[in-house]
């Protein structure tokens, strides 16, 4: 085998490795953040958005479907690469991996690739959830996978980040807890930033979770509230700036060779 | 005893120069040792707790990067060409480093997948090594719920599931009874006999005195003996009288 080809069969071993992990606890890996996208879908769908007006034109929860989506997909995603990676260093099994003749970008990519085949599994679930109730529609299909695929991806990595950093449960889970979850419910998932007073609406331009909830939504209404452009720009920055982080990480050995 | 066992660049399977570990606190664990183990070799690296057996072993394999000098297997710098030198070598390692929720199968099958392993390449391999180690009744058993010897035995077959010319052992038979430790002794001398290089790290002396015919010892970060075994042994002295009269001196003077 040439030395500087890809070893093909290594990244497809690492990628069936994540997806074996994963459906291994279906319940915690799938089905917990689904039943959770079915209870946001039934009460902002069937309950509380029966008695709230039209958002653009749109029904309320053909509004907060995507919002709902992205939620799952960035839990997910970060879920998956964090507590593998750390999973693996803790148990020592990641020695398999580093002995391999596997380069560090083919390992940062298979773990990626775990997070986006995951955030593609939890997102087809709330989509046909989101069909049952009638609230599923499509604007654009290239949009929507490429915001599937792209923000699974910014999550995946930055859940590598924290998968190499963690000493501890509490590291693994405080990104999670402190930014991710709460700048996610504040970058639109239940709500139109018109419906914001200015000030906090100047502030929620700043937040990049917005971004990604607003291009989902774009590909799934058609209703944008940002620059789209900037939004799918932002998007593959951040996977290209957040790669070459990792990538020098692993570069250095931090905390998988030191 | 301070003539090395020596081997060229072109006949050594493994190349130390200089080699240097040192953590980021400034602790040093391995300091610019140099050592040549011969193709074909059965290597006793013996030591301490501590000594930097592990650590060495680490930077050959790839589990760790060394800070300083180069390291070749087969020629192959560890880091330069990493890819190439990796697919020489087998790791056996002192701790069980696997996923302890996958049946044996499928440690070997991920393993050989890892190594660039076609899928019927992978079959057959681990039908051979399933056989060889006695783990065919065992080849679904989950791998927690193995006893310590076929524990050990699955790491030595995944150590071998891709045929490295190089086989590094960290303490093979730890937690192995007598029967199987004389089984696997037999396997890894027919090995050797085959033409694989063996390095061998164990706390059994008698093990290292009866499978190795070069041997290191390591102590404090260098290398403070490297000799065949009649070298060790022309005293009269037993392979642990001299190991222990030699570490002994190490401390005295340190």
């Amino acid at each position: 085998m040439n030395p500087n080809m890809i070893n093909w069969t290594g990244l497809g071993t690492m990628v069936r490795v994540e997806i074996e992990r994963f459906m291994r606890v279906a319940t915690q890996a799938i089905v917990a953040p689904w039943i959770t996208a079915i209870l946001y879908i039934f009460i902002f769908g069937s309950v509380v958005g029966t008695r709230i007006d039209t958002i653009q034109g749109k029904e309320y929860i053909e509004f907060a479907l995507p919002g709902i989506l992205m939620l799952s997909l960035i839990g997910t995603a970060f879920a998956q690469s964090s507590s593998s990676l750390y999973f693996k260093r803790f148990a020592k099994h990641i020695e398999e991996i580093l002995v391999a003749p596997i380069s560090n970008g083919t390992i940062i990519f298979a773990f990626m690739m775990g997070s986006i085949v995951r955030g593609l599994v939890v997102s087809f679930a709330v989509l046909l959830t989101g069909v049952f109730f009638g609230a599923a529609s499509f604007y654009s299909i290239g949009l929507f996978i490429f915001y599937i695929v792209g923000v699974a991806g910014i999550f995946g990595l930055l859940g590598i980040l924290i998968g190499l950093w963690a000493k501890g449960f509490e590291q693994l889970n405080a990104l999670s807890t402190f930014i991710i979850t709460p700048l996610t419910f504040l970058g639109g998932v239940f709500y139109s930033i018109t419906m914001l007073p200015e000030i906090m609406q100047k502030i929620t331009i700043w937040n990049p979770f917005f971004y990604f909830v607003d291009g989902i939504r774009y590909s799934m209404i058609g209703i944008a509230e940002s620059n789209l452009t900037f939004g799918i720009s932002f998007v593959i920055a951040m996977n290209i700036i957040l790669f070459s982080i990792v990538w020098y990480l692993f570069k250095i050995g931090y905390g998988l060779r030191d | 005893m301070s003539e090395a066992v020596s081997a060229s660049r072109e006949t050594a399977a493994l190349s130390v120069k200089n080699f240097e570990k040192k953590y980021k606190d400034g602790t040093v664990a391995v300091n610019k040792i140099s050592f040549d183990v011969a193709k074909g070799a059965f290597f006793g690296f013996l030591g301490q707790n501590g000594a930097g057996k592990t650590t060495t072993i680490s930077c050959i394999t790839g589990i760790s990067y060394p800070t300083g000098g180069t390291i070749e297997v087969f020629g192959r710098n560890v880091v330069d060409e990493y890819k190439e030198a990796r697919r020489m070598v087998g790791l056996s390692p002192q701790e069980f480093n696997t996923d302890i929720f996958a049946p044996t199968w499928k440690i070997l099958d991920y393993m050989g997948g890892y190594y660039g392993m076609t899928s019927n390449e992978r079959k057959e391999r681990i039908e051979i090594l399933l056989k060889q180690f006695g783990l065919e009744k065992h080849r679904d058993s989950m791998f927690q719920k193995l006893s310590g010897g076929y524990k050990r035995r699955v790491l030595l077959a995944r150590a071998l599931i891709h045929d490295p010319d190089l086989l590094i052992l960290d303490e093979p038979t730890a937690g192995v009874d007598v029967q199987l430790r004389h089984e696997l002794w037999k396997y890894l001398e027919d090995l050797n006999a085959d033409g694989k290089t063996i390095i061998l790290t164990s706390h059994y002396i008698e093990e290292v005195e009866r499978l190795c015919n070069d041997i290191a010892i390591i102590a404090d970060g260098e290398i403070v003996a490297h000799g065949t075994k009649e070298d060790f042994v022309k005293d009269g002295n037993t392979l642990e009288e001299a190991f222990l009269k030699i570490t002994k001196d190490n401390d005295n003077e340190s």
